[in-house]
């Protein structure tokens, strides 16, 4: 049962907030497989936590349907879809012990005392919680509060495991332990888990695969590889990683695979450096203009030679990266190569050159 | 949604599936109809009919409010109402704002202590403080006699206008006291930190920065006194003599005439002045927001120099023992053998308490049943509809809060009436029962509870009602399991403040109580009135202790010093 499958098709939530109505949700469809660790991944207010919420049955949907292992989910209540769930405030009964915390949910479900014992002790075991057992939550960390409100998630055995932003109250280097963490747990469980978060490093550290939301909307769905090096909007380039966006015109009418210009004049040929991977790019015509966006970290800098030349603004070493901020005549543009591979000789304030290795380039319609 | 809907609570019956919400909150609404609203109203709708006549167009008529035009009594009623409860709203605000200022504003010891105690006279029933003045000043009190040996002066007499006044003004100070020094520490003390730096003095700095920012508390807190001054029965009955109120009136008018028409008719003038009262509270209180908002950021500087510490040591001490003196004068009083206006009574004795053991077993019983079932009630409804109301996304919420609060600010004799005339005849005759009394009591108390549930609620996350259901709660397990032990605190410390206040409760029972349901408060009333005072004292004290040792409880289970109970 932990390798459930989720399927959702044309959910849509509408709030009315005073007299006006919000759609929250906008027809939103994606499968999640059995076994995969899938991440709803936007800024706040996109919809990604209030489409979780109608998956828990928390919310009811406006339209559209949930379908678990093929079973309808819409008419289920909350409390028989067997679901398990982590909030970002964790939620913890704080006038509860550990133990009955993580309890709780299998006294609901009229299990015996010995077996409640064992499965809660094997449990908190599989946590590191043993030796919390007996006190309250009010007198934990909050990683292992954290830890807490995954065991009460996770021992009943749930078909899946849902977690709403669930690192957001943790301090950055507890972040990264726990999302490592609850990813191994996941493997080790093989259980089928949605995951709730804004934060686009975390998203693609721990995801199968991710779904990223806009304004109510399901804007790309795919693996961490694929929408990192092919995003299909700008807002998506914009909000997974770090990008440089260059104004460019395309060059030969009739022709959009034939090439762009950069606005001081370089071109760019489509054959080496642009890739047209955006829906929208095809519709691109001769002249019109659009953006590209290359990753700081494709960009190569060189003293001498390469295609644009520009002028350092600025150097700064971001532990295991530097970073240059070079301009020529457009916006500036973050390069970032590794610590160890510095460029020689370059200094603020210095020319270089930039180059654009091929295929790492991808043009948008502006 | 994050921002929005993330923390937007689970509404009873958002899950139409789940029919334990619904059936609770249909109970809530029948309750709330039948004993609540119908009594309010049909009192309103009698007062526009003769006496002994049912409410119908064809008799309506206005004769019974004519007669605040033509009757000497009522135009007089009513003026004394207007003047005695404005004397003892100035009165008390006057007293308190000192005593506000020294302990919001001035190095004094004891901060705590002295707020706690400030509740004493809250917690007695103003009654008791009203005889003890009489004790004390009466034509054969203990100061009257003591001045009349050494001076050979004789004191004004206690009874009329200025023992009602002083009387009230003492048992009702401490509301503006508790709201004022609220405001005060709740102030940003870096605004007057910021009028120092620019060069204003110390007197300045009270007078530009600190007032104009607790105007709006004082103006909401001398309304509070005002409402329960007009509303207050007990004092200007004992204290009143000739002196007639609006309360008083609609005693005489049931108790002397049984004209419940008539008895309406002043009850609606009586709550026109209470409404009138918390329409403009409501339009102090728009503004009021400035007073309390951002204070969070560090203690305020207080004044230490030795004058300002002296002052503030010697008014508060001063205010709490003249407050608290009543219940001191009433200890002493139970236990005095013979007292010949001495100083102090020349001997002691057990024997009042022996007679009140004797002879009023049957009313304290009385007192406890009545005002335990009546907490039982409140418990159940007030929790409930504090729940609907906090978490519910109910349209008419602002309906429900006003039906809660408005018997709780309304006159006790306003719902006495209300009571008296819905269920004396009709549908449902109730009169001369004890349940008659338990519904006045739930009526007049379940604020208490709604309120402290309230704010406790809207402490508890959401999130954990959402996490219950999660693990296979429904909602009816989910309000056992969790939502009940986390408000428990909250509710048993309203439930003894329910318990406590109603032991000594008066104004509704004096016109519903029958000869089988004599309570502890008229028999306190009947021994007052009979100048039986040393019996008096010596149940009065044993109420007061009980009530003083409940009230300890409640603040220690809510965690909260005495004074934040009734802020």
């Amino acid at each position: 049962m932990a390798h459930a499958t989720l399927s959702v098709r044309g959910l849509t939530k509408r709030f009315s907030v005073g007299g006006s109505e919000i759609t929250a949700v906008d027809r939103v469809s994606f499968d999640v497989h059995g076994g995969e660790f899938f991440t709803m991944l936007g800024p706040s207010g996109c919809g990604k936590t209030t489409t979780l919420r109608v998956i828990a049955g928390l919310e009811q949907a406006t339209s559209g349907g949930i379908t678990v292992d093929g079973r309808d989910f819409m008419a289920v209540p909350p409390q028989r879809r067997n679901i398990g769930m982590v909030f970002q405030s964790y939620a913890l009964f704080p006038h509860l012990t550990i133990f009955e915390n993580v309890a709780y949910g299998l006294r609901l479900r009229g299990i015996g005392a010995t077996e409640i014992e064992r499965r809660v002790r094997a449990t908190l075991a599989l946590l590191q919680l043993e030796s919390v057992a007996s006190r309250h939550p009010a007198a934990l960390s909050g990683g292992q509060q954290q830890r807490v409100s995954i065991a009460r998630a996770l021992v009943y055995e749930p078909t899946m495991l849902l977690l709403d932003e669930p690192l957001a109250n943790l301090d950055a280097k507890l972040r990264v332990m726990m999302r490592d963490e609850i990813r191994a747990l996941q493997r080790r469980l093989g259980i089928t888990t949605l995951y709730v978060t804004h934060d686009q490093e975390e998203a693609t550290a721990v995801s199968d695969r991710l779904a990223v939301f806009d304004r109510g909307r399901m804007i790309q769905i795919g693996t961490p590889e694929e929408i990192y090096t092919r995003p299909q909007s700008l807002f998506v380039a914009d909000f997974i990683g770090r990008a440089n966006f260059l104004p460019v015109r395309l060059r030969v009418p009739g022709s959009p695979a034939a090439g762009v210009t950069l606005g001081n004049g370089t071109e760019l040929s489509p054959a080496r450096q642009v890739r047209l991977e955006a829906d929208e790019a095809a519709t691109l015509s001769s002249d019109d203009s659009g953006v590209v966006m290359i990753r700081p970290e494709h960009l190569a800098l060189d003293a001498t030679s390469g295609d644009v030349g520009c002028r350092v603004l600025r150097i700064q070493l971001l532990g295991g990266l530097i970073r240059y901020t070079v301009q020529s005549d457009a916006s500036p543009v973050d390069v970032r190569v590794e610590t160890t591979r510095a460029i020689p000789g370059v200094a603020e304030g210095a020319g270089v050159h930039l180059s654009i290795p091929p295929g790492d380039a991808v043009l948008y319609h502006r | 949604m994050s921002a929005s809907t993330a923390s937007k609570p689970t509404a009873i019956g958002q899950d139409p599936r789940d029919w334990s919400a619904w059936v609770l909150g249909s109970i809530v609404v029948v309750v709330t109809v039948v004993f609540l609203i119908y009594p309010l109203a049909h009192a309103m709708l009698l007062a526009f009919v003769k006496n002994g006549e049912d409410p119908a167009w064809a008799a309506f008529t206005l004769d019974n409010f004519a007669r605040f035009f033509t009757a000497a009594s009522y135009k007089r009623a009513l003026w004394n109402s207007i003047y005695s409860g404005l004397a003892a709203t100035l009165l008390a605000t006057a007293i308190a704002l000192p005593m506000a200022y020294s302990v919001a504003r001035i190095a004094i010891p004891f901060r705590g202590l002295i707020s706690a105690m400030s509740v004493v006279p809250l917690i007695s029933p103003p009654f008791i403080g009203a005889y003890a003045w009489i004790i004390v000043l009466g034509r054969n009190g203990t100061i009257t006699q003591l001045v009349r040996e050494w001076t050979g002066w004789t004191l004004p007499s206690i009874y009329g206008p200025p023992g009602v006044i002083l009387a009230l003004a003492l048992s009702y100070f401490p509301y503006v006291f508790l709201i004022v020094q609220g405001a005060l520490a709740a102030a940003d003390p870096h605004i007057e930190e910021a009028a120092r730096m620019a060069g204003a003095s110390r007197a300045r700095i009270v007078r530009t920065v600190t007032m104009p920012l607790v105007v709006p508390a004082i103006g909401a807190a001398m309304l509070i006194v005002f409402i329960k001054a007009v509303g207050d029965f007990g004092v200007p009955s004992i204290l009143g003599g000739e002196f007639q109120v609006l309360p008083t009136l609609i005693y005489y008018q049931i108790h002397g005439f049984f004209n419940l028409n008539a008895a309406a008719a002043i009850a609606a003038v009586n709550v026109l002045l209470t409404i009138a009262a918390m329409g403009a509270l409501a339009w102090v209180n728009r503004k009021r927001s400035f007073a309390t908002v951002g204070g969070t950021s560090g203690a305020a500087v207080r004044l230490a120099s030795p004058g300002a510490r002296a002052f503030g040591n010697v008014y508060c001490w001063l205010v709490i023992f003249i407050a608290v003196l009543p219940q001191i004068v009433i200890a002493v009083a139970s236990v005095a053998g013979r007292w010949p206006g001495t100083m102090l009574p020349e001997s002691y004795t057990l024997d009042h308490y022996r007679a009140v053991w004797s002879q009023l077993t049957r009313p304290i019983a009385n007192s406890l049943i009545l005002a335990g079932v009546a907490t039982a009630v409140c418990i159940v409804f007030g929790t409930v509809t504090a729940y609907a109301s906090a978490r519910g996304r109910l349209r008419a919420r602002w309906a429900l809060d006003l039906t809660i609060m408005l018997p709780f600010v309304l006159p006790g004799l306003v719902v006495g009436v209300a009571y008296l005339t819905a269920f004396n005849s009709g549908p449902l005759i109730l009169t001369g029962t004890a349940i008659i009394l338990v519904l006045a009591y739930f009526t007049r108390r379940v604020a208490f509870i709604f309120r402290s549930v309230s704010a406790a609620i809207t402490q508890i996350d959401p999130k954990l009602e959402d996490a219950s259901k999660i693990c296979g709660a429904g909602w009816a397990t989910t309000m056992r399991r969790v939502m009940v032990p986390l408000a428990a605190p909250a509710i048993l410390a309203g439930a003894i403040l329910v318990f406590s206040t109603l032991i000594g409760e008066i104004s509704a029972t004096v016109l519903l109580y029958s000869a089988k349901w004599k309570t502890i408060s008229i028999a306190i009333y009947e021994l007052v009135l009979g100048d039986q005072l040393a019996q008096a004292s010596a149940i009065g004290t044993i109420t007061t202790v009980l009530t003083l040792l409940l009230v300890l409880a409640a603040s220690r289970l809510a965690g909260k010093n005495m004074a934040e109970l009734f802020r």
